[in-house]
């Protein structure tokens, strides 16, 4: 009988330095594994601890998963100052993930916020995989600073994509960076995307989720359109623990993405 | 109908030493007493040419301890094969009727929804209950409120209910009635006197739990999700919160909460997964990596517990978490009592009754 606490067995075999306080991690898997876009992992440092991640990657790379995380508590430092070739443990994939066939034939506005983008990246990946299905993917991607942007190297690769409209912009500007300079709540306004035929995909930071979902209902967006990564202390991932419950539902199981029009009626959702 | 037998408290004894054989046999036994002058009962496992100990109301301890132990390793890193801690065949005596409505939900949590816990499954299957009616109560009883009667209704493999010299024998379900089979020399089939000597009992002890619990004006457990939803902005929790000491005591103790912690150990160079009893109470419950927490104050925490007993799974699985036993309330050194917090609730939403 399968053992749900058991993590398989993954080897770091590289590092990539994405800006100050964020890598991706390449880890090879000894044993198969799957996932969607949207689903989450369980990562450890054997006999350390473990934390919950989104793996960046592309979901149709079955040997390999990447997963790009920013330092932030006791594993992530860990992970941080890590050499590669050492053993991690992986349990998951948990939670349900994007549903990709309910995008179909939509506008697809995505609005990312810092490390958020890492999830979205094996979104974007999915959506890439198909992109006729759906009709437009409209990017809006914020960071903090020009230095805080990850994936520098594949973001101009991925506006250049036919059907995508991208824009990044900074919180704060300096004199490196020729973009735009504005929260991402800016850069909302006027979007190139039909409200009543568009779903949208919000993935950052809480304060940045709250005022994103707050000025996509102001432009009309239905609640039910506007998915939402939701992030809490996610620990054993099917719903047993207790850890992650926000009202009646566990971000684990039920979630990570939720729509609002699930969400509204919960409390502190954004806490 | 379930059938029913009678045996005297000579027989049951001697089929206990029977089943010791291949069972470990749990029984109540007299702990002491505690601050209110009530005797506390505790389970232990009954050596042999022991007799059983009647337990009049249930024990201190939950029952989730025997399937969900405290503190245990659930997995090796990587390719060893688990030697997870097998219990072998239990047979848990002196469980009640709230602990038995109280199982449900850990059934619920460990056996049901996306996946299951494998070790949780061997042990359940492993484990046979054979409880009885209560005979009295303690004051922090009060299963009446949330529409639990104070004897099993279903969910035991037999059930005793004390009469005379002896006992009535009820088989609950297939792993009680092969037990008997077993030993069937021993049972006579009980007569039609002595089951409404059984009942009459069982009333008695009803109409006067029911008496007691009338002053206390308890809300009737109809109301109790509203009052949560209703009342999640009021001051209760702040003002019942003042003297909490996170111990974690009412979560540790209740039969029905069942959240735990997994963290990693690393012992004589093998790396470990433990599982762990943890508690909404504490502060770091629901904090994540960066230091964000929901959950920052004690009164937004003590609100947690109260939105997962009564709301969150009168949602998902159409009954409250709480059977209404009162280990709360007793193990609390804050002296917080979960009847009071209901009866504010209800007071300040003007649905007092």
């Amino acid at each position: 009988m399968k053992n749900i606490y058991k993590p398989i067995e993954g080897v770091l075999e590289d590092i990539i330095t994405e800006s100050a306080k964020i890598k991706t991690f390449v880890i090879r898997l000894k044993e198969n594994f799957e996932f969607k876009c949207g689903q989450f992992i369980e990562l450890s440092l054997p006999g350390i601890g473990e934390a919950p991640f989104t793996p960046s990657s592309d979901p149709a790379v079955k040997e390999k998963i990447d997963v790009t995380i920013m330092s932030a508590g006791k594993i992530t430092s860990l992970l941080h100052n890590s050499g590669k070739n050492i053993s991690l443990g992986i349990r998951g994939p948990y939670g349900k993930g994007y549903p990709l066939h309910k995008f179909e034939g939509k506008d697809v506005l995505i609005v990312g916020g810092g490390v958020g983008l890492a999830p979205l990246r094996a979104l974007l990946f999915g959506l890439f995989a198909d992109i006729n299905k759906y009709n437009k993917i409209v990017f809006r991607y914020g960071a903090r600073t020009a230095q805080d942007i990850i994936y520098k190297d594949q973001i101009p690769v991925w506006a250049a994509k036919e059907r995508v409209n991208w824009l990044t912009t900074v919180d704060v500007g300096d004199p490196s960076w020729k973009g735009n300079v504005g929260l991402i709540t800016t850069v909302l306004n006027d979007l190139p995307v039909d409200i009543k035929k568009a779903v949208v995909i919000v993935c950052g930071p809480p304060i940045m989720m709250k005022f994103v979902t707050l000025k996509l209902l102001d432009l009309g967006f239905a609640p039910a359109d506007i998915y939402l990564s939701m992030e809490k202390s996610m620990s054993c991932g099917l719903g047993k623990c207790g850890h992650c419950r926000i009202g009646k539902f566990y971000i684990c199981k039920d979630g990570p993405v939720f729509t609002y029009e699930e969400l509204k009626d919960t409390h502190d959702i954004w806490d | 109908m379930n059938r029913i037998y009678f045996l005297t408290i000579d027989k049951l004894n001697y089929f206990l030493e029977r089943l010791k054989d291949k069972y470990s046999v749990f029984s109540p036994v007299v702990k002491t007493q505690n601050y209110t002058g009530e005797v506390d009962y505790s389970f232990d496992k009954l050596p042999s040419g022991t007799a059983l100990v009647f337990n009049p109301y249930r024990c201190v301890e939950p029952l989730k301890s025997f399937f969900t132990l405290s503190k245990e390793k659930v997995a090796e890193y990587f390719h060893t094969q688990d030697n997870l801690r097998d219990l072998g065949k239990v047979i848990i005596c002196g469980v009640k009727s709230c602990d038995i409505v109280a199982h449900r939900i850990q059934d619920f949590v460990f056996l049901e929804g996306v996946a299951e816990d494998s070790l949780y499954r061997a042990r359940r299957e492993n484990t046979i209950f054979i409880s009885s009616d209560c005979t009295a109560y303690k004051e922090v009883c009060f299963c009446l409120a949330l529409e639990i009667l104070p004897h099993p209704t279903e969910g035991f493999d037999i059930n005793l209910s004390p009469l005379n010299d002896g006992y009535l024998v009820e088989v609950g379900s297939e792993k009680g009635k092969n037990l008997i089979n077993e030993y069937s020399d021993y049972f006579i089939p009980a007569k039609d006197t002595q089951i409404s000597a059984r009942q009459a009992k069982r009333n008695n002890l009803i109409a006067r739990l029911k008496r007691d619990l009338a002053p206390k004006k308890i809300p009737p457990k109809s109301i109790l999700q509203r009052l949560i939803k209703e009342g999640y902005g009021l001051d209760t929790w702040q003002q019942f919160m003042s003297t909490c000491v996170e111990c974690g005591g009412c979560n540790l103790i209740c039969d029905t909460c069942h959240c735990f912690l997994l963290e990693d150990r690393k012992d004589s160079g093998v790396n470990e997964k433990i599982k762990m009893w943890d508690s909404c109470l504490y502060a770091n419950y629901a904090r994540v990596a960066g230091g964000a927490n929901p959950n920052k104050t004690r009164s937004q925490r003590l609100r947690f517990r109260f939105t997962k007993k009564f709301d969150f799974f009168v949602e998902n699985l159409k009954m409250p978490a709480c059977c209404g036993c009162g280990r709360c309330i007793e193990v609390c050194p804050g002296k917080i009592d979960i009847r009071e917090i209901l009866k504010d609730l209800a007071k300040k939403l003007n649905l007092a009754q």
